[in-house]
């Protein structure tokens, strides 16, 4: 379809997680950006954000505006491995195949130990008075 | 130093099904963007932002037509002036050209009149005067010859001698 040809060359722009927050506490912006610029560069336009750090109702967090994202993939925009995650959790595109590989990893044998502890279905409360 | 980094082994199912995978996964991103492209096309045509720039566009439209409209009439009534100034001027011209014509046709007349007459006035020699002119012409011979001095005095005639005309009876010291 000829029509089509025009979303596959690249265009230079991307969507992905822009950290932003201080030490030991991380917060992602989900952020439409020219692929050169660096993080703290200029921003095409903010289309959400991802909280890393669970809540107190032991959830993380992530807001997406999906007419926006829907606007730039139309465009020719890439997406990052992490907002890919994102969105095929949240549905709106198909599931990342990493999800389903880390998930069967994790069945095998259990993550190593980190600060921040994975969700795991119902999680039970976090106990770890640090966070 | 050297240190070789231990390979990982993944099963070749594993890696089988991880592949299938993502081909799965890359296959379906295609197609998505496809999808959202020809979205946005049909967007821009029939959203409503689409829809309100036509709006406006029509609008835009009509009006700049009433301008060009106004300014056409305008612009016909001017010429319209400036075409009966035109038509007056070149009446008088043509007026005024067709007079002097006439004008010339009379004086060109008159001259004609006054040329046929001196041409009349002129003694020509018809045929009843035929007889009496070549007799005049043979009574009177008219001679031409003359001679002229170094001091400038003319003496007419064929057979006329130097010595038998006086001082005094000397003609034209300046002859034309």
């Amino acid at each position: 379809m000829a029509s089509a040809i025009p979303t596959f060359t690249k265009i230079g722009k991307v969507i992905r997680l822009n950290k932003h927050g201080c030490t030991n506490r991380p917060f992602y912006h989900i952020v439409v950006q020219k692929t050169r610029d660096n993080f703290d560069g200029p921003v095409i336009e903010q289309v959400g954000s991802y909280d890393a750090m669970p809540n107190s109702q032991n959830e993380k967090l992530v807001a997406v505006n999906f007419e926006r994202v829907q606007y730039w993939l139309a465009q020719g925009a890439g997406i990052s491995n992490p907002v890919a995650q994102l969105l095929g959790l949240s549905g709106f595109l198909p599931n990342h195949p990493q999800t389903l590989i880390q998930s069967w990893k994790n069945r095998r044998e259990p993550p190593r130990e980190r600060k921040l502890q994975p969700i795991k279905g119902i999680a039970p409360p976090l106990d770890n008075p640090k966070i | 130093m050297f240190r070789i980094a231990p390979k990982k082994f993944i099963p070749a199912d594993e890696k089988a099904e991880v592949k299938r995978l993502y081909d799965n996964y890359f296959h379906q991103m295609k197609s998505l963007r496809h999808y959202f492209f020809e979205q946005s096309l049909e967007q821009a045509e029939s959203g409503e932002v689409a829809q309100m720039k036509h709006r406006l566009e029509e609008e835009e439209h009509i009006r700049l037509m009433e301008e060009n409209r106004l300014e056409n009439e305008k612009t016909a009534k001017l010429r319209e002036e400036k075409l009966k100034i035109q038509a007056e001027k070149t009446r008088e011209n043509i007026l005024a050209s067709l007079i002097n014509k006439e004008e010339e046709t009379r004086q060109y007349e008159i001259q004609i009149e006054a040329f046929l007459e001196k041409q009349k006035a002129t003694p020509f020699i018809q045929a009843e005067n035929i007889e009496k002119a070549i007799e005049e012409a043979l009574a009177n011979p008219v001679d031409f010859n003359f001679a002229i001095d170094l001091d400038g005095y003319v003496y007419r005639g064929r057979e006329t001698a130097i010595e038998k005309i006086p001082e005094e009876e000397r003609e034209r010291l300046r002859s034309n």
